[in-house]
């Protein structure tokens, strides 16, 4: 057979381009952040879908456990007192129990969470500083007070019982707050939790967006990590930086031209199954004996907390 | 049979500068099978668009039982309900087709929005699921199935409005064999229950296999030839000459020769 491949390839580039593969390790940056944002979107997402078993807080309706949710918030945030607060956390805990949940991948992202928001952030607020009151452990003693732009800095910086405290409860509500949130997340899948706000009379038009978007970051993290090895597989040798941001910003483009051309056809698809404009969208199941009963529950406990 | 399409005279370009149709007269009868080949650019989409009155031509006329399809006449809500319930649209990415929520949303969005009681929109989905198979997909988000699921449940969501005419566009895409060969035979069946099939492929086993009446679109976006398949099939020299079938390199032993080919259909040695 006649062959016409060019000359260049029937030789091997063994040796021609030695030294050159030494340094591969331009975009590791942008390989880290990119794969690890994709990964974690995908995983938090997958695990979500994935929590369709059949377990007592699974099987509660979709829009009960929205509406538990938004009364929970309101009496994690009107209760003041550290021990009703360790209450509410340790009935939580329970229906994580009853959820069938791992408990140690949940309280993993649950505490990853609250130890930014609700410890690095406040934690100042137990210093003298922020919170006054009797000092109980002394950090630092300078010669005398002083002022530094708006704030007064006493003699000796230290904790306080009362900041203590204050930050305890802090601490405390984040964790409740989150952990609710991630119990109906982590026992809901997305679509049915979306569904859910019917129950609050969002327009169905509303929730196909919300839907859409979802899809879209699904799909965009897949394409981003495909096109980001597909870049990384084909370079070699060291990179300028400017090149890489060249690079980037055409990878960037065409999954934004990507984005655009789908998006038409889905609308064309929706067009084409007579949207005329108003989306109508089936409710989920009707809320039955079992939910009303664990929605009694939560209302009964929330209001012996409260009044305790 | 009864005419339920027909093209006249119709031009189509993007931007009014890059052409994607020209001149196209085409007669569609009821319950015909009915076929569109072409290389890739050839505007075979477009022509699909057209027919299901995404896009509407520069120039020429498109009827639908005899009725003109414009932008007006779609805008009437009668009129466009009904050609929306009377022609489905199966795109070439399911990924684009499927937006809702689960696979049952899915299934029940289009009688939805064609204001099709609960009742009987639910009664038509749980039927299609289990026609198809794919009862298990049931509460599923569709960004969890794989390609062939993904197109399982997209021509599910189409067959739930229950449509005269079924546009389908590459059927045969990225589709596995077991699932090509599903596909093949559910034209089949929906053409024998009296649907009119139309699609557009480049498989030319897919065109042996249902034995369509077929339109050759050229690089030049004209319709060049239509007639039977066998007829277009047998002309070697035109599908040749449309780019249609290739020259086809491969090994038998040691030996390494070359003929034309398009999968099976033209492997003559």
């Amino acid at each position: 057979m006649e062959n016409n491949l060019p000359a260049y390839l029937r030789q091997s580039e063994g040796g021609q381009q030695e030294g050159r593969h030494a340094k591969r390790g331009q975009l590791s940056f942008l390989n880290k952040s990119i794969v690890n944002a994709a990964v974690t979107m995908k995983s938090i997402y997958l695990q979500a879908e994935n929590s369709g078993r059949q377990n007592f807080f699974q099987r509660i309706h979709p829009g009960v456990k929205l509406l538990s949710l938004i009364y929970f918030e309101i009496v994690i945030s009107f209760v003041h007192r550290p021990i009703a607060q360790m209450l509410i956390t340790s009935f939580i805990f329970l229906l994580f129990l009853a959820a069938g949940l791992s408990l140690f991948l949940v309280y993993r992202r649950i505490l990853f969470l609250v130890f930014i928001f609700g410890f690095l952030i406040i934690w100042p607020a137990s210093l003298n500083m922020i919170t006054p009151g009797k000092i109980i452990f002394n950090l630092i003693c300078f010669s005398k007070p002083s002022q530094f732009w708006i704030y007064h800095i006493p003699q000796c910086i230290g904790f306080t019982a009362e900041g203590l405290q204050v930050v305890w409860l802090l601490f405390l509500r984040v964790l409740n707050s989150v952990s609710f949130a991630m119990l109906v997340v982590f026992t809901t899948s997305f679509p049915a939790f979306v569904k859910s706000f019917k129950i609050i009379g969002l327009p169905d038009t509303f929730l196909m967006i919300i839907t859409l978007g979802y899809k879209y970051i699904f799909i965009l993290s897949r394409t981003i990590e495909e096109a980001f090895f597909a870049l990384k597989s084909r370079l070699i040798g060291n990179i300028r930086n400017n090149t890489i941001r060249k690079l980037m910003g055409g990878l960037i483009f065409n999954i934004f031209k990507k984005s655009m051309t789908n998006y038409e056809n889905t609308w064309y698809a929706m067009v084409s199954r007579g949207y005329q404009g108003k989306i109508i969208l089936h409710s989920p199941k009707q809320v039955d004996s079992t939910d009303l009963f664990a929605f009694i529950v939560i209302v009964a406990f929330g209001i012996g907390i409260l009044f305790m | 049979m009864d005419e339920i399409i027909s093209l006249k005279h119709v031009n189509y370009s993007y931007f009014g500068k890059i052409p994607a149709l020209s001149d196209i007269n085409l007669s569609i009868k009821k319950g015909e099978m009915f076929c569109i080949i072409g290389q890739n650019g050839s505007g075979k989409s477009t022509l699909l668009h057209i027919l299901n009155g995404l896009i509407f031509p520069d120039s020429g006329e498109t009827l639908f039982n005899g009725t003109p399809v414009t932008e007006k006449s779609m805008r009437d809500t009668n009129f466009g309900s009904q050609f929306r319930q009377k022609i489905g649209y199966i795109f070439q990415n399911p990924d684009v087709q499927l937006f809702c929520p689960t696979v049952f949303d899915e299934l029940l969005f289009a009688p939805l929005q064609l204001n099709l009681p609960l009742e009987t929109a639910r009664e038509r989905a749980e039927q299609t699921l289990l026609f198809l198979d794919i009862g298990y997909l049931k509460e599923r988000p569709v960004y969890l199935l794989s390609g062939g699921e993904k197109k399982k449940v997209a021509i599910a969501s189409i067959l739930t409005m229950n449509p005269e005419v079924l546009l389908v566009d590459e059927p045969l895409a990225n589709l596995d064999p077991k699932t090509q060969t599903f596909f093949t035979g559910l034209l089949l069946e929906l053409n024998r229950a009296g649907k009119t099939i139309i699609f557009t492929t480049h498989h030319l086993d897919l065109v042996d296999h249902l034995q369509p009446r077929v339109a050759v679109l050229s690089e030049e976006h004209t319709l060049r030839k239509t007639g039977t398949a066998s007829g277009i099939l047998n002309d070697e020299e035109f599908l040749i000459s449309m780019n249609l079938i290739h020259e086809h390199v491969h090994k038998h032993g040691e030996e390494v020769h070359k003929h034309y080919h398009s999968h099976y259909v033209f492997h003559k040695h």
